[in-house]
């Protein structure tokens, strides 16, 4: 079972080095937030003690928008709530340790709920970056127009002070803060590089093929979400421990915007950039501010917009490519070892077609795509979809993966009828789809996509990067036969197109299914790649009893690989037959040379 | 078969390159049409032929080679560009402004309203029906309707070279003729060169001069539109 | 009585300041978010007028021209570069609002302005007496809508800016100037912005940060409406209705939220909106 393939340089070695690295910068910023205070006179550790619970905040904008894409101006809301769950239960309850423990309970768990209910506003099959945006946007307007009109609830506009909390004098929140951002931090960038974390980057990269690789997106981006919610409301109850005053201001979507600006200069998607940013900026600015208050925040804004436009990835990319430059070459790391798997037999097994469409129809208002299609795929059979523009072959492969496109019909998988299914549902039945243009993950490696398409089927660590990649041996053949597996640590955007059609080829292989749906694979390879495409479609089917349904206009791939041929024409199946059949037809010759009527 | 002299040419294209990204769909391809003439360019589905289109109107970026029209290199030049300088595009994706009126679908083909009349009276002798449903919106015509009001436009400013896709696909026999008709007609009045993309090899082969098969991006097959084309091109069409 | 005057007034208000921001959405499928310095810039315009002791009408050319002409500027530098890139575009302008808004404050001071009304004192009809200032609101609001629909329907560059929105592929390709077109574009919906900013002064008080409370109500607007100057009518209408409504009868802090909330459940229902009125 677990005899390795492929042996190269020692990968847990560089696994280790790398923990350690991280061990020892995480011990100096213990040191430095321990220690600091002795050295910092009172202003900088008041104001450090602020950077550093906004830098908590940082974090959770940089997961959120750095790392997974989602543009969020609603953290600041998470915080103030966690901050003046906290005020209000010690200013209208009283202080006590235990109500300070009740305290820090709500601070998280309030923000995490309400998490949930605004990640499920945003995300829902369908929705649109933007809109997440906008909900970012309307949420802290919400709750701050909430506590305005809190009245001695919440202070109203004038805020909550003169509450007790944690009894710890300025330097004792100067290291809780400290070490609490120490924590977040190790803790996100150790999620960030573990097999999970990827899955955040892979959904920034191409949120449809996570979903066609049956990850419930919707659902991971919700509950992250709500965990980073649970981290701003922490953020705020340190905050209001700490200032021992809240305001609304700590909820609006203006606050909300500063931590975006922050993230964005420091570097998005590097968990270290938007903290350093955070905390120099956020320094500089109380000590200039006294001095050229209006110049200082027009530096930032116009630093900003010049950062968006030139240098979008932040002060963090820039380091490191002058750093990555200065080494020379990036040193090139081995992959994990490639471990075959037997089947996990996740399916059951299925008594008659595996594919039965009945009757599909789609149409866009008046205009029909697609008209009475009936038609049976068995295991084993490579069926090619043929037909001039707009017969409906993509249409066709679209209703088969997504259960909300067909207008009428009714398409079965393995028996089971998937109207209203959404793509991640569809392929746990079995379905795997490659799609014309080569639908992988661009700023991944080769192994981390790979890994991907097993995230459905065997959960992912939270902490680490496993040094094994488990596979079919279909799918590991693949890689052998064009020699992706010399590549696995090689980031995706520097394949060829080729190796990238080949890539997502396995990546669906390596999702078990049992039916392969395939948009012109070949469409802008060479003809050795061709052939390899070939022979490998070839033995999923005849050896290992996959089915498979391709779209196709290369006619001899076609005629070389079929096992059947369907004819479609202005969206009706008017030939259905074997290779010969289907080639030597009057029919087919007629809507080949221009013929109207079939 | 191709070396016809410059002076002659319309439009030639040397050694061209073009795709999508990193993908190339017309690969190393040279042609070259002559002034006057009709060129039917034919091949299957997904074998670049509005591809190529696009590369000539620069709609995609050609990689490598040159295109040059009446002997002067266009590579790299934008739509506009081209467009300006007397060639008319009829293409075959989401072709009309379907919620816009026939009369500012042809509106958007002139480059000032002063031009318009004169225009509109022009296509107006190739179809006269457009003549009264010009406020009529586009996208309540028929498929063959359609088509016409897409050639019209292509045939507004009187090009000197029209670049035509798949203009047939879709049609009834009878609409297919009053189409053939109307661009023999248009060359006969003004020597229009014509490039058509078809897939409708009865139709092409009627109003062609000569054809082209495109395979992959490159050119399989060529030959003079005579009796013995239809075998030979249906070799290359047919599934 | 007053309560309707009220819905249709504060509509009218909404129409205007939103006008601008849906004008280059529609057309450049960007969201403006230095809209509120726009709106700021405007106002501004009105204190300089009054500062030098013109007429206060000459605000609204002063400042549809200021504001179209720094947002021919914005278009170049700024909004070019990020077609392709939506969610920074977002971004880059709203960093571009704080510049703004800070150069504002360097020169003018962070303190309220005060500048001449246009029109002062009320309007009696059928026994109310409402302030005239509001209906000129009125007119104005009406006034811009129908020129925008001149300006849509009866011109070329109305046109090309349809066909733009229509299929931007297809306009390209039958040769429209689209660079142009987005140019001309950004500079008529700032400029009209700015427009809007002069009209707000004798409404709000005139601040440097004034432009951010209008920001997000207009935002959620232009959102609910799309790229239709007819749905942004009737999203002004239904959901500052519902503003005056909760003002009035529930709380005038909730009747600030109502706009964005509403909307936002409107766009959960049907990610088109009204886009389709």
């Amino acid at each position: 079972m677990s005899d390795t393939l492929a042996t190269s340089l020692p990968r847990s070695a560089a696994v280790r080095r790398r923990a350690a690295i991280l061990g020892v910068l995480a011990v100096a910023a213990l040191a430095l937030v321990i220690f600091g205070p002795m050295f910092l006179d009172r202003f900088s550790v008041n104001v450090l003690t602020r950077s550093m619970i906004y830098a908590i905040l940082a974090i959770t904008v940089d997961l959120l928008w750095g790392f997974t894409g989602i543009l969020t101006f609603g953290q600041a809301a998470f915080f103030g709530i966690g901050a003046y769950a906290t005020a209000m239960l010690l200013t209208h309850i009283g202080s006590s340790p235990t109500l300070i423990g009740v305290a820090l309970v709500l601070a998280i768990l309030v923000p995490v709920v309400l998490g949930v209910i605004v990640g499920w506003l945003s995300f829902y099959y369908g929705s649109t970056p933007i809109y997440a945006t906008v909900i970012s946007l309307v949420f802290p307007i919400v709750v701050t127009q909430l506590i305005y009109s809190g009245g001695t609830l919440t202070g109203s506009s004038s805020g909550m002070v003169g509450y007790f909390g944690l009894p710890f004098g300025l330097e004792g929140f100067f290291r809780l803060s400290g070490i609490s951002l120490v924590i977040v931090a190790v803790g996100a960038l150790i999620f960030v590089r573990s097999d999970s974390g990827r899955i955040l980057t892979a959904i920034r990269d191409n949120e449809t093929r996570c979903a066609y690789l049956g990850l419930n997106t919707q659902r991971i981006k919700i509950l992250l979400t709500a965990v980073l919610a649970g981290v701003a409301g922490l953020a705020g109850f340190l905050y209001a421990n700490a200032s021992g005053v809240v305001a609304p201001e700590n909820t609006s979507f203006v606050f909300g915007t500063e931590l975006v600006v922050w993230t964005a200069l420091g570097g998005r998607g590097t968990v270290l950039g938007p903290v350093l940013g955070t905390i120099g900026i956020d320094y500089l600015s109380a000590n200039l501010s006294g001095e050229l208050p209006f110049l200082w925040q027009l530096i930032i804004g116009a630093l900003f917009v010049v950062m968006i436009i030139f240098l979008p990835n932040g002060l963090a990319a820039l380091v490191s490519r002058l750093t990555r430059r200065g080494r020379g070459e990036v040193v090139a790391e081995a992959g994990p070892v490639l471990v075959p798997e037997a089947p996990l037999h996740h399916m059951t097994a299925v008594d008659g077609p595996l594919l039965s469409i009945d009757k599909l129809e789609k149409s866009y208002g008046s205009q029909k795509v697609l008209e009475d299609i009936t038609l049976d795929v068995a295991p084993g059979e490579l069926v090619s979809l043929v037909g001039p523009n707009g017969a409906g072959k993509t249409t066709m492969m679209r209703c088969l993966t997504d259960g909300k496109e067909s207008s009428g019909g009714v398409i079965r998988i393995a028996g089971q009828n998937i109207a209203g299914m959404v793509p991640n549902q569809i392929v746990a039945l079995g379905v795997g789809r490659k799609f014309q243009v080569a639908s992988v993950f661009e700023s991944l490696t080769v192994s981390e996509c790979l890994r991907m398409a097993r995230a459905a089927l065997e959960a992912p660590s939270f902490v680490s990067a496993s040094d094994k990649l488990r596979l079919p041996s279909a799918a590991i053949e693949i890689l052998q036969l064009t020699g992706l597996d010399k590549l696995l640590s090689t980031e995706v955007s520097l394949l060829s197109h080729g190796q990238k059609q080949s890539l997502e080829l396995a990546m669906v292989v390596a999702l078990e299914p049992r039916m392969i749906l395939l948009d012109e694979p070949t469409a802008g390879l060479t003809k050795a790649e061709r052939t390899t495409i070939g022979t490998i479609l070839k033995k999923l089917t005849n050896e290992l009893g996959f089915a498979a349904i391709l779209v196709e206009h290369d006619l001899d791939f076609v005629r070389d690989i079929s096992s059947r041929i369907v004819v479609l024409h202005q969206g009706r199946l008017v030939l259905d037959g074997s290779v010969d059949e289907v080639v030597n037809s009057d029919i087919v010759k007629t809507i080949y040379s221009g013929g109207e009527h079939v | 078969m191709f070396d016809a002299v410059e002076t002659d040419t319309k439009l030639t294209l040397d050694g061209v390159t073009s795709g999508y990204g990193p993908v190339a769909i017309i690969k190393d391809l040279s042609l070259s049409i002559r002034k006057g003439e009709i060129f039917a360019l034919m091949g299957k589905n997904g074998m670049g032929k509005t591809t190529l289109l696009k590369t000539i109107l620069g709609l995609v970026p050609s990689r490598e080679g040159e295109i040059r029209l009446d002997g002067r290199s266009i590579t790299g030049a934008a739509p506009k560009v081209l467009i300006k300088s007397g060639v008319g595009y009829a293409p075959q994706e989401q072709p009309l402004f379907t919620d816009l009126s026939i009369r500012d679908n042809l509106r958007l083909a002139v480059r000032s309203d002063r031009e318009l009349d004169a225009a509109l009276e022009h296509v107006f002798t190739h179809f006269p029906f457009l003549r009264d449903r010009l406020a009529q919106k586009a996208g309540t015509l028929s498929g063959g309707e359609q088509k016409m009001l897409i050639l019209s436009r292509a045939l507004m400013l009187k090009p000197d070279l029209i670049l035509i896709d798949e203009i047939s696909e879709g049609l009834q026999p009878t609409v297919i003729a009053q189409i053939a008709k109307a661009l023999q007609a248009e060359r006969a009045e003004s020597g229009t060169t014509i490039l058509l993309v078809e897939q409708n090899l009865n139709f092409a082969l009627e109003v062609a001069d000569r054809w082209a098969v495109l395979k992959l991006g490159e050119i399989d097959d060529s030959g003079i539109a005579g009796p013995d084309s239809r075998e030979r091109v249906l070799e290359h069409l047919k599934i | 009585m007053t309560l309707l005057l009220d819905i249709v007034t504060t509509a009218a208000i909404l129409f205007i300041v939103s006008a601008g921001l849906l004008a280059i959405f529609g057309v450049l499928e960007i969201v403006n978010f230095a809209h509120g310095a726009w709106l700021t810039v405007g106002a501004y315009c009105a204190v300089v007028t009054g500062g030098l002791g013109l007429n206060p009408w000459l605000a609204l050319p002063l400042a549809f021209v200021t504001g179209a002409v720094l947002g021919g500027v914005t278009e170049r530098l700024i909004v070019r570069p990020l077609y392709a890139r939506p969610l920074d575009a977002i971004l880059a302008t709203w960093g571009l609002g704080i510049v703004i808004g800070q150069l504002i404050t360097l020169w003018f001071g962070r303190d309220v302005q005060f500048t001449e009304n246009l029109l002062s004192g009320t309007f009696h009809m059928f026994g109310t007496s409402y302030s005239i200032y509001r209906i000129f609101a009125l007119a104005a609001a009406v006034a811009i809508g129908l020129g925008f629909a001149f300006l849509l329907e009866g011109t070329r560059l109305g046109l090309s800016a349809r066909a733009i929105i229509m299929n931007e592929a297809l306009a390209r390709a039958l040769g429209l100037d689209t660079t142009r077109v987005r140019l001309v574009t950004f500079m008529i919906g700032t400029g009209l912005t700015a427009l809007a900013g002069v009209l707000l002064t004798p409404l709000t008080s005139v601040d440097p940060t004034m432009g951010v409370s209008w920001l997000i109500g207009s935002f959620m607007l232009v959102m609910v409406a799309g790229s239709s100057f007819g749905a942004l009518a009737v999203a002004c209408l239904v959901f500052g209705g519902a503003q005056v409504l909760v003002s009035t009868f529930i709380s005038p802090i909730l009747g600030g939220i109502t706009v964005a909330v509403l909307c936002a459940l409107v766009l959960r229902i049907s990610s088109k909106g009204f886009a389709r009125v």
